[in-house]
């Protein structure tokens, strides 16, 4: 009699320890879930960001005749956050001299790459823009960016893509991983 | 008998949640990973049916053969 009545709220105290960590796992996966969704979302909108980014620095070298750090902090201001800091250590580390435009950019990008929702592509034809950036004339540097801009362009129907296809899978999948867990550790 | 339907539930959660995720693969185009899930759902099940069989026939075993 004794032994029966312990071990009933040892019983239940143990359910509602499962109910614990089955919440939390699924509220883990979910979150996974959205997350990733999120970054598919965020492609694209970086993307277009980063193409009126460039038409603007367009702007600046073709009407403006602004030196190209000047130009990257006012382009920093204009856009939204991630991509803003690329162009504000930019702006600073040609500010401080001793590098070339090319390592400067480099190394800039690499700096933020990690906070952008990007991908290799995009890496690759941004640094190669930045090789051509600042070594010729301000014909050739309006078609070098009209260049990358083409290149951002077909990257970007890529993202808008992959998003229409991809966003709804990712946020059902992890719900639903997560509830494939619980029953199956029940 | 408690055991029983629990395992009866077990299996009838994981069906639905892989039917689902099936469909889902499938809406999206991945068909071959909506195949891969079904058939691992599908064995998951299959081992819990066999270790349910294997109590029956040691049931059977100490039933018939007076161990």
């Amino acid at each position: 009699m004794t032994a029966g009545a312990g071990r009933f709220p040892k019983k239940r105290g143990r359910s509602m320890f499962k109910l614990i960590g089955a919440v939390i796992i699924i509220l883990s996966t979910t979150w996974a879930g959205f997350e990733a969704s999120r970054h598919l979302s965020q492609r694209p909108r970086q993307l277009r960001q980063l193409k009126s980014a460039l038409q603007s620095l367009e702007a600046e070298i073709m009407y403006g005749h602004t030196p190209l750090g000047d130009a990257a902090l006012k382009i920093s201001k204009q856009i939204p956050k991630p991509l803003s800091w690329f162009f504000e250590i930019f702006s600073g580390r040609l500010a401080s001299g001793e590098t070339t435009v090319k390592t400067a950019w480099d190394e800039s990008l690499k700096e933020v790459w990690k906070s952008l929702a990007l991908k290799q592509g995009e890496f690759e034809i941004l640094s190669q823009f930045g090789e051509t950036l600042g070594r010729s004339d301000r014909y050739n540097q309006q078609k070098q960016i009209l260049l990358t801009m083409t290149h951002l362009e077909r990257e970007e129907n890529d993202a808008i893509d992959r998003q229409g296809k991809y966003e709804k899978m990712v946020k059902s999948l992890g719900f639903l991983s997560g509830l494939l867990l619980i029953i199956l550790l029940m | 008998m408690g055991i029983e339907v629990d395992i009866i539930f077990k299996i009838a959660g994981v069906g639905i949640v892989v039917a689902f995720l099936h469909t889902i693969l499938d809406q999206v185009g991945k068909k071959e990973y909506a195949q891969w899930v079904t058939l691992f759902g599908f064995i998951y099940i299959l081992f819990m049916v066999a270790s349910v069989v294997e109590n029956l026939f040691q049931k059977i075993k100490s039933v018939f053969l007076f161990q």
